[in-house]
């Protein structure tokens, strides 16, 4: 079996600043491991601006932020490897991976999870109705969009806004498509300031606040929703040919799944708790990254 | 004209399970299903139960072929190479009133040869499953209840019996039936097909299918029930079915750990109601009694809610329907009307019994080369380090995980597309990707791609789940 001192899973933001960071402090044996066929993880997808001003002081778009750190990881000796599923991680510090060669073993003395978030899907809220399709996770959206050029739908309904939500309604307007409003359930909306004044405000998108979506209906493709008020319980029926949520990220960490808290295994970036910048989740990792060599040490 | 001995109207489970039954004999089989697919109707959603029988009452037809198929349910699930899990099944009850609804069905269970069935404690119920709530006072145990995922096993009697030598017509709706010279001649919107003997499955539909021969006594009045499923890592989820029974006698609840792991809640019941649609005080009453009788499950570990819809036999004077409705409206036709619970248990009995009424009446031979054995998909989960790295080996496909939550890898998804998915619903009913935590909200574009590229179309053209739920550039044809 193959052994490495220090195995990364997730080769997005926190696991490349891990990396970088963790081989800068000595770690000469080092191996980071993503499912995908690059690194970036969500990244690429993400094609606006506004990552990087703490960590490079300019304001750059997702694709060109995770270029910065794969270049620094390159200047390294970080072992990456593409198209490999984990698996599974035993107690036994060996993760078994998947890839289109074979199925291995690596034995490890530290494990950090960098696997980042999943988002919470329509299927986990109180909405009743019918389950056609025409339903979006907003990252989802932004993936078909961004990577692959494709339409979903003409008019669109988002339920939720957070970042990704208020981002998705600016993108679906660029590409051209009535975005009907943005359904927030409290009085305010959930991400930050800035894309609320970029996304929302400078594109006239219309938000309704304490407000939700109660039922989906339409057999085959959604045709609309029924928008409850929150205060009044007023009702009202929304046509729509799209519904994205963005209703919430949740840590991917089902590799750490009945492992305890061993004193091996490390979570980082949005794996260990949602970041509402990049930057942040990068900051975190490269503490941990550091830290595992200092402990090494000891 | 396409002439075949048997035509069977219907691709859900019972109309799978009668072509496979059917091919027993030396009859040829043509099986008709108006959609694209197999299991899209009153099959694709259950509470996949495989029921012991102490339901109703002994001596009929429903309760002796419910014992007999769950006994024989180990060996129809290897032959079909399915997976089936014989968990057991806790009724339980909390007070008088459901005490005495759980003797009568314990005396009833007995009366019918219920293997192994015992009235449990409310003490002995909760060391049996801890999750329970702590009231109960009685529960009457059933070793012999199981569950089984309701497509797999549909899906997989279907391709037994195409591989038997049954011929399937997909999209293929019936719009007439006429007897001509002792055959039938079925009128489809594609061929016409002619027929000595027709078996009518048509679900929710059996009973308008008859009656474009000829109306039946009984009408089908569907209901629908709301459904939650929780993810497999939901905790305090319990190991065995649970059925409660409310100390009020009002409706109960059933708790089902599946087959893949998570766990079914379920139903509500609404009376008349025919679209798959879920609303929301049925959503509440489903969390709000799972919360009786598991008070420390997971709830918030939902993953999705879906409605079924049962085909409710009601005679036209509005009195209901116990039994099982095998009508046989003229020589050489019967119909199955409204064949709900226990419909998924009885599947296969229910095919042996009309294809054997089907060949006493054409007098056919068996059919020597008849194999009742098929072979699944070769499922990547589950499989030793040793299997897998030599199924990798073998068929590269294997290394590549397609839907992470539910691990389920390139080759399970093109294998499903080979063996006839052609929507996202397809192959998840044959692989289980989009099942899990996440929906599909991974891994759904990669099934599209893959459908696309299978089927040499499109990806724009994919469906859900059927023609009208194109998953992609959506509306463009409403401007």
């Amino acid at each position: 079996m193959k052994r490495c001192e220090l195995l990364i899973v997730g080769a997005g933001v926190a696991g490349m600043a891990a990396a970088v960071a963790a081989w800068d402090s000595g770690c000469r044996n080092l191996v980071l491991a993503d499912r995908a066929d690059r690194s970036g993880g969500i990244l690429p997808q993400c094609i606006h601006e506004g990552f990087g001003l703490s960590a490079f002081g300019a304001e750059l778009t997702g694709p060109d932020y995770a270029d910065r750190w794969a270049a620094a990881l390159k200047r390294t000796g970080v072992q990456l490897l593409l198209n490999t599923e984990v698996l599974s991680v035993t107690e036994t510090k060996t993760a078994i991976l998947s890839s289109r060669e074979g199925l291995g073993e690596l034995g490890f003395e530290r494990l950090i999870l960098a696997t980042g978030c999943r988002e919470r899907a329509v299927g986990s809220l109180p909405i009743a109705g019918t389950r056609p399709a025409g339903i979006f996770t907003a990252g989802q959206a932004q993936a078909l969009i961004n990577l692959r050029h494709q339409s979903l739908g003409r008019n669109i309904l988002i339920l939720g806004s957070g970042d990704l939500g208020m981002i998705m309604a600016r993108r679906f307007t660029l590409e051209g498509k009535r975005v009907i409003a943005v359904v927030e359930q409290n009085d305010h909306y959930g991400g930050m300031a800035r894309n609320h004044h970029r996304c929302i405000e400078q594109y006239h998108i219309p938000m309704l606040y304490r407000s939700t979506v109660s039922e989906i209906h339409g057999v085959g493709r959604i045709c609309g929703v029924t928008l409850t008020q929150l205060d009044s319980g007023r009702r009202e029926y929304i046509s729509c040919d799209t519904l994205i949520t963005a209703v919430g990220l949740i840590p991917e960490r089902e590799l750490a799944r009945g492992l305890g808290d061993p004193d091996w295994l490390y979570l980082a970036g949005n794996c260990h708790r949602i970041h509402q910048v990049a930057d942040s989740a990068a900051a975190e990792a490269e503490a941990i990254g550091k830290r595992i060599m200092q402990e090494g040490q000891r | 004209m396409e002439t075949y001995d048997v035509v069977v109207i219907g691709g859900g489970l019972l109309g799978c399970f009668a072509a496979r039954n059917l091919r027993r004999w030396d009859l040829s089989v043509a099986l008709l299903e108006a959609r694209e697919d197999v299991c899209t109707g009153v099959s694709r959603a259950n509470t996949a139960i495989v029921y012991p029988g102490y339901d109703h009452k002994p001596g009929t037809l429903k309760t002796e072929m419910t014992v007999r198929a769950n006994a024989r349910f180990d060996t129809l699930c290897r032959e079909l190479d399915v997976p089936f899990k014989r968990c057991g099944s806790l009724m339980v009850g909390f007070g008088a009133q459901a005490e005495a609804v759980l003797r009568r069905k314990y005396e009833n269970g007995l009366a019918a040869g219920v293997p192994g069935l015992r009235l449990l404690s409310g003490a002995e119920a909760l060391a049996l499953e801890p999750a329970l709530a702590p009231g109960v006072t009685l529960a009457l145990y059933a070793p012999s209840a199981g569950t089984v995922n309701p497509w797999a096993l549909g899906v997989a009697a279907f391709e037994n019996a195409v591989d038997n030598g049954a011929q399937p017509w997909l999209n293929t709706a019936v719009r007439g039936i006429r007897a001509e010279g002792g055959s039938y001649v079925v009128g489809t919107d594609r061929e016409t097909f002619s027929c000595r003997a027709l078996i009518n499955c048509a679900g929710l539909s059996a009973d308008r299918v008859q009656a474009l021969f000829r109306a039946p006594d009984v009408r089908i009045v569907p209901s629908a029930g709301d459904y939650l499923v929780l993810d497999q890592t939901a905790a305090n989820a319990p190991g065995h079915i649970i059925q409660y029974e409310p100390e009020d006698g009002g409706k109960g609840l059933t708790a089902v750990p599946t087959v893949e792991g998570s766990l079914l809640l379920g139903p509500s019941e609404r009376e008349n109601e025919t679209d798959f649609a879920t609303t929301l005080p049925g959503l509440d009453f489903v969390r709000e009694r799972a919360g009786r009788v598991l008070p420390r499950l997971a709830l918030e570990e939902t993953i999705r809610s879906f409605a079924a819809v049962r085909p409710n036999p009601q005679r036209f004077d509005g009195g209901s329907v116990g039994g099982f409705v095998i009508d046989n409206p003229a020589p050489g036709f019967w119909s199955l009307i409204g064949i709900k619970t226990p419909g998924l248990t009885c599947a296969d009995e229910l095919g042996r019994h009309v294809a054997e009424h089907a060949a006493a009446y054409l007098q056919a031979e068996r059919n020597m080369a008849f194999s009742p054995q098929r072979t699944g998909i070769k499922k990547a989960h589950g499989m030793s380090c040793e299997q897998r790295r030599a199924a990798i080996a073998d068929d590269p496909d294997y290394g590549e995980v397609l839907c992470r939550c539910e691990d389920i890898t390139r080759a399970e998804v093109l294998q499903a597309i080979r063996r006839g998915a052609v929507t996202v619903d397809g192959i998840k009913r044959r692989t289980g990707a989009t099942m899990g935590r996440c929906q599909g909200s991974r891994c759904q574009q990669r099934l599209v791609q893959l459908l696309a590229q299978e089927g040499n179309i499109p990806a724009c053209a994919v469906t859900k789940d059927g023609r009208g739920s194109e998953i992609l550039g959506g509306g463009h044809e409403t401007v």
